[in-house]
């Protein structure tokens, strides 16, 4: 199966060569590659030093045609304007920017960049409701990459996925 | 090059499978070494299979996986290694998209309110931020070998006519909510 073959070899890639603060721990994943979870740390001189994270892949069997489901897990989830306090993360590559040319390590060092660029701890001003509507599969999430703003609305209830646009400015 | 796996002496006789120096010629989305591989205009290689596989997955909107640059069938280079046995291009094994995916409407309708398309495809799409998005996501293909609209005057005109104004009202509608919302 291409999916399982290609996640075999980004598994051995990351065990053999990891890159600073991004471990991946292959016992845990063991059979089942189709969900992983990978520790990454915050950036040296980033508002994020010396914080751990946890981000949990989720792969589907259209994997690496489709992007993989990705959410921070674990006791500690970053306080950022696009990450939600479920752990969803609101960057465009998970979704409408996704290739299959990126991976496991591209889509780590992508969140770490983009904790490390933020300069004051915050939630999503939507932080609240989104949480308390939101589908538990962010890819559900109709994303809208505004700026520095993040957007969103559930893909059943919009019509052309427009339909929340707004309320949450 | 060329004799360099030949050779016993050499010091590259004999690069362990793992060296970084395959990865040239790995395919960019199986990361495996290319199989009947192609390479785009913008010089990135893939195994014809995977490409086809992208490329299907997002027709409206075929760009390469490494770069972003737009990409086509039409637009890749296979490439035939020495001696090797098939040379066949590539892009013909793979069976070519099924034409008949894009179903055609129930009537002949057109729409006037639209119609600087001659005979090729219209594509609408606009974005926000980075995130460009498709409106009415298929594309509208017009006068495409169809018969021809009916001539004026005739009922079937003047229906048309109406629907093509109400669509076009649906659309003006929508910016402009767009606009405000
Ligand atoms: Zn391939
Ligand atoms: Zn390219």
């Amino acid at each position: 199966m291409a999916m399982e073959k290609r996640l075999q070899k980004e598994l051995q890639a990351l065990v053999n060569d990891p890159p600073v603060g991004i471990k991946v721990d292959a016992d845990q994943i063991g059979q089942n590659l189709s969900e992983w979870l990978v520790n990454v740390d915050g950036a040296p001189g980033s508002i994020y030093n010396g914080e751990k994270f946890q981000l949990q892949f989720k792969f589907g069997s259209r994997y690496p045609f489709e992007s993989p489901q990705v959410v921070f897990v674990g006791p500690n989830i970053p306080v950022h304007p696009h990450v939600y306090s479920n752990g969803h993360i609101c960057l465009s590559i998970l979704t409408d920017d996704w290739s299959p040319a990126l991976s496991v390590q591209s889509v780590c060092l992508s969140v770490v960049s983009m904790l490390s660029s933020c300069k004051e701890k915050k939630r999503p001003p939507d932080n609240a409701i989104y949480v308390k509507t939101c589908s538990k599969n962010p890819k559900k999430t109709r994303w809208w990459y505004h700026g520095k703003q993040c957007y969103h609305s559930e893909y059943k209830t919009s019509l052309l996925g427009m339909s929340s646009m707004g309320i949450n400015t | 090059m060329a004799t360099a796996a030949d050779s016993q002496d050499g010091e590259e006789a004999t690069p362990s499978p793992n060296s970084s120096e395959n990865g040239t010629f790995e395919c960019n989305i199986c990361l495996d070494t290319a199989r009947d591989a192609v390479v785009s205009m913008c010089g990135h290689l893939f195994c014809w299979p995977c490409l086809h596989q992208w490329l299907e997955t997002r027709p409206t909107r075929q760009v390469c996986p490494v770069c972003k640059a737009g990409i086509s069938k039409e637009k890749v280079v296979p490439l035939y290694g020495r001696g090797s046995t098939n040379q066949q291009d590539p892009r013909d094994k793979v069976p070519p998209r099924p034409a008949g995916q894009r179903s055609e409407p129930e009537n002949n309708t057109n729409f006037p309110g639209f119609g600087f398309g001659g005979d090729g495809g219209l594509h609408f799409s606009f974005g926000i931020g980075a995130f460009p998005f498709t409106f009415f996501a298929s594309t509208l293909n017009l006068n495409d070998g169809r018969p021809q609209p009916p001539s004026a005057g005739t009922p079937q005109y003047a229906e048309e006519q109406f629907l093509s104004k109400v669509f076009l009202w649906v659309a003006v509608l929508f910016i402009f909510w767009l606009l405000i919302a």
